[in-house]
This record gives C-alpha cells, structure tokens and sequence, in this order.
C-alpha cells in the first residue's frame, strides 16, 4: 500500500479510478459504476444508478389501482409479467379476494415462460461477454421460440398484461396447449446442448471458474436472492418458501450448486429450464377448470400488505398501502437486482479488471452490463482514454488467453 | 433456521424483539410487525443480525402526511416464507435516524434510496451521494413526501425542455 508523503510529488503506486457507464445504447437500465485499480486488481467499486429511473413508485400513488398494474407492469421490460402479478395478488389480498384457480395456474405458467426468456437472453448476453457468440446467436435464436409462445397467449412479446385484477384476460386454447409443448420440447433438447457447452466447453470453464465466487455465508448475509444465492447454495426460492399463484398445487424443486463461483450460476440457470420446463408441462396436464376473473371493487379496503414472488432473477418484494380509496396509498418495490449489486461491489474488490464483465454479467442484473462507454482515467496526469464497452469486453477476452 | 416451521421462526423473532417492542402485531399469518423507538433500532437490528434471524429484504419509507407529522421506516427481515417488519417513527420535521450499515454492510443502498427520496439524515452511512434522482435534481426536494409538489422538481434541463426558462 502506497502511503501518503506530502514531500514526495509522484507517489510510486496510485489507483486508477475507471468509470464504466453510463450511456448504453443497446440494451434497456444503464448504470455508472466507478472501479478503482491497483494496476490490474480491482481495490473498489461504486455503481450510480437512476438513469433509467422513471418515479414508478410516485406514480402509482396518483393513478387508480387498475392504471397502478399496467405502470408496475414496466419497471422490467424483461420480467415485466411477474410485476404485474405481484402487484395483483397483493392488492387481491388487500380487497379480500382470490383469482379463480385456472387463472392463479396460467399466471404462473406465463411466469414460467417468461423464466425461459429471461434466462435464454441471460445465456446469450453472459456468452457475448465471453467471447463466446456463437452461443449467443444460437440462445437468441431458440428464445424466440418462447417469444412467440408468449405472443400466441397474450397478443405481446413484452409486457404480456396477463392479468388484471382479480384473474387473468386470456386463456389457454387447446390450441395453445399444443403449441407450447411443441415449443418446450424443442426448448429442451436444445438447453441439453447449452448444458454441455457450459460444462465442458473448456474456453467457458476458464473464464467463469474459480471467478466471482461468494461463499454461502457472503451470500446469506448479503441478503442476495435468485439463482445467484442458489448458487451458492443458499436454497431460497420464494416459489417454494412461501408458495403463490398455483405453485401450492405445482411444487417446484429448488435447483442449487455450492461452488458459488461464476460456472455454478450458469449451471444453477441452465439447470432451472429444465425444471421450469417440466412445470410448464404439469401446469398443462392439470390445468383447472373454471372462471378466469373474479369481480374486484374500485376502492381497496384500508390496509398494508407485503408480497413477494421469485421473479427470473430473484425474490420481488411489494410492499403495499391502501387508504381505502381509489388509489394506493403507497408502493414500494424492491427487485431483485438491488441486492445482488450489492454483491457485485463487494465481489469486485481484488479481481481482475479483466473479469468484471463477466462479473457483472453473472448476476444478470437486468441487463445494466452492455455496451457503454469506459474512460480510463490516468490520475497522474490526469489523462483520460475513453474506451467503449466493447474494447473492455475485448480486453477482458485477450486478458483470459 | 431451513427446517424451522413458520410459527417457531415468528415465535422465536417476537421473544427476541419483545424487550423494545412498543406494540406487536401479527397482521397477516406469516407476518410480525414490531413497532420500536428509533433510540432502540440499532440494538434490535444488531440482535436479528446476531441470532441470524434471515436477511434484510429492504426498507420501506412511508411519509404519514403533513396532518400527521410523522415519516414511517419498516425494516423488513425475510426468513423463508417469515417477514419480520421493525417499524420506526420518526418526526418529519427531524428526521433523521441512525445507519444499520455497521450490521448489514449490503444496506447502502436502501439508506440512499431514503435520504433522496423522503429527506432522511442517516448518520454514520459510508454514501450519502444520490443513486437514483438525477445530479441537477434540485436540494431540499423530496419525491416520495406527500407534500411533493412536481412543480418543484423542474430541473434546469427539464425548463428548457419545457420553454419555461
């Protein structure tokens, strides 16, 4: 550690302080975070955030509870329907009343649906940070299989607006039936092949083993959720923890790895379509018989209510206050990529610059990790390269040779 | 604490946090809310911190209103299908409360999101920049205050935007 001489004018050893962010033209959420390096090692990290930011939570509290839903339905371009929902069964539990069962059961198979996609994209954007493209083009190729899937049931590729209010607006035809097991037997075959890249591709294995690794511990005390603390073998599902929807009737088994380092959370997320997709085939098996919707009044009784339900990337949580008018009173929501940047921060600290793509990338944080601009800040003579995401990217790849 | 059924982890948080609770409520089945003194929060979050009573989910700040005068904290601990709410008052025209960051490092985060958004003055927190609210965001403007008036927000970009120099 260099220490400080008034007397001396250039200290043998300073930090560079690098910048990453935020302009991010190709992918939704940019953030700004500031790496400080001791040459190659990584001694700090602090992210800003709030580029994309929109007053959701401002919002709802002037607008009606049905206008609420469809606004929360767009904090998550990518998990856009498990807002939706959240915000549904919370504001149904205020207001006293249940969805039908054949609607709780098509929630959550869109909820599952939406897990495959959000996961394929993941798997495409992680193997882009890589080097590892082609991988990329082929998940990005196969998830519009469940792109259109998604399409077919609710009119939209995002932003499905499944549910409303006390059920959901659209059913599953016999037709559909068909045609999203013929999506997810194919989804399948094909996430056995990206199983086998992810662990035996030995280019793969190099750049995510033994990197970003966080021990249990870390990981029960940093209070990260979704697959990044399964894969750490933490077991914490909401799904199964506290069951919503129609997982009560449709049970999931918790998918963890105990490694904890970067390859454990592609396993654990490959590992979880599998599961997913044997739900998606039990929820169509038995899908019940019945209404879609149940009447919900336009004022919600006075109260507070929490809700949490296990989006794509971890436990959502809704807090929400009614003051028994025709709007809420208060919203508060906590998505899962909130804690898990915490961790990002702390993880940084004595890795490689080269790794801190993939580091970011691997908690899939809604994707705030692609091209953005870098500048390299010298703070000697105070000069500054600017870099584009893509030259670190490239860097991190020459780096791992 | 996995195996434990959802009344032994309610049951084991509400003996332990009945030495500051000022009134304690089960409002839904798998909830506990406990209301404490702001003076006894660092003591009762040290403790779920010690007894590894789950994790902090996030803090919910609620403002009760200018009749009221009052903002609401909720520190919400989640262990399996458990929530514990720690629920702190404090004045709105004082607001300030002490940082849990000595305890649970990952909480930065969400005292930031506090002090931006409802004027909180959190001591002892390592980062009080802003996370979300914009740079130019005018001082002193609280967004989730119930008093917020969004002609308050026009940021000098924003007025140029809208031809109100």
């Amino acid at each position: 550690m260099a220490t400080h001489n008034p007397t001396q004018k250039a200290p043998e050893r300073e930090t560079f302080k690098i910048p990453i962010g935020p302009q991010h033209p190709a992918l939704k959420e940019p953030g700004h975070f500031e790496f400080a390096v001791d040459g190659e090692t990584v001694t700090d990290a602090t992210v800003r955030l709030g580029y994309v930011h929109r007053g959701i939570e401002k919002g709802v509290e002037s607008r009606t509870w049905i206008q609420g839903q469809y606004l929360v339905e767009r904090v998550c371009g990518i998990c856009s329907h498990v807002h939706a929902t959240t915000y549904c069964l919370a504001v149904e539990k205020l207001a006293g009343v249940e969805a039908p069962p054949r609607a709780q059961a098509i929630r959550s198979l869109v909820a599952e649906l939406e897990r495959i996609h959000s996961h394929m994209l993941w798997l495409g954007v992680a193997a882009h940070e890589a080097g590892f493209d082609m991988l990329f083009m082929y998940s990005w190729r196969d998830r519009e299989t469940v792109m259109n899937l998604l399409e077919g049931i609710t009119g939209n590729r995002v932003n499905y607006s499944a549910n409303i209010l006390g059920g959901v607006k659209c059913d599953i035809t016999p037709e559909q039936d068909a045609a999203i097991r013929a999506g997810v037997d194919y989804l399948e075959e094909r996430t056995r092949h990206y199983l086998d890249v992810v662990q035996n591709d030995t280019m793969f294995m190099r750049r995510t083993k033994n990197v970003g690794t966080m021990t249990r511990e870390q990981a029960e005390q940093m209070g990260v959720v979704g697959p990044t603390a399964r894969a750490s073998g933490v077991p914490r599902d909401i799904r199964v923890d506290a069951p919503y929807a129609a997982y009560k009737d449709f049970p999931v088994n918790v998918i963890t790895e105990t490694a904890g380092d970067l390859h454990a959370r592609f396993v654990v997320r490959v590992n979880e379509l599998f599961e997913t997709f044997r739900l998606i085939r039990a929820i169509l098996d038995h899908l019940p018989e019945g209404d879609l919707q149940t009447r919900v009044k336009r004022k919600i009784p006075a109260g507070e209510t929490i809700m949490r339900i296990e989006a794509p990337r971890g436990e959502l949580f809704y807090y929400v206050k009614s003051a028994g008018g025709e709007t809420p009173d208060r919203v508060k929501i906590r998505t899962p990529t909130l804690p898990n940047m915490a961790s990002v921060l702390e993880l940084a600290v004595g890795h490689q610059l080269a790794d801190m793509p993939m580091i970011l990338t691997g908690i899939d944080p809604c994707f705030s990790c692609n091209d953005r601009m870098i500048t390299v800040r010298d703070t000697h003579s105070n000069q500054r390269d600017v870099w584009t995401w893509d030259q670190l990217r490239k860097y991190g790849m020459n780096a791992a040779q | 604490m996995q195996t434990e059924t959802l009344e032994v982890k309610l049951k084991t948080a509400a003996k332990f946090l009945d030495r500051w609770a000022v009134e304690t409520t089960t409002p839904e089945p798998e909830r506990l809310d406990v209301v404490i003194d702001a003076t006894d929060l660092l003591a009762a979050v040290a403790g779920m911190v010690k007894i590894q009573w789950g994790y902090l989910a996030t803090i919910t700040g609620i403002d009760l209103g200018v009749e009221d005068g009052r903002l609401e904290l909720l520190y919400h601990f989640c262990s399996g299908p458990a929530v514990v709410t720690l629920r702190v008052r404090i004045p709105r025209g004082n607001a300030f409360i002490p940082s849990i960051y000595e305890f649970i490092p990952s909480v930065s985060f969400y005292e930031r999101e506090l002090i931006e958004m409802l004027g909180i003055t959190i001591a002892n927190t390592p980062n009080t920049d802003r996370l979300f609210l914009p740079d130019d965001w005018p001082e002193g403007v609280y967004p989730l205050r119930k008093d917020f008036d969004i002609n308050e927000a026009q940021t000098p970009r924003n007025r140029k935007a809208n031809g109100n120099t």
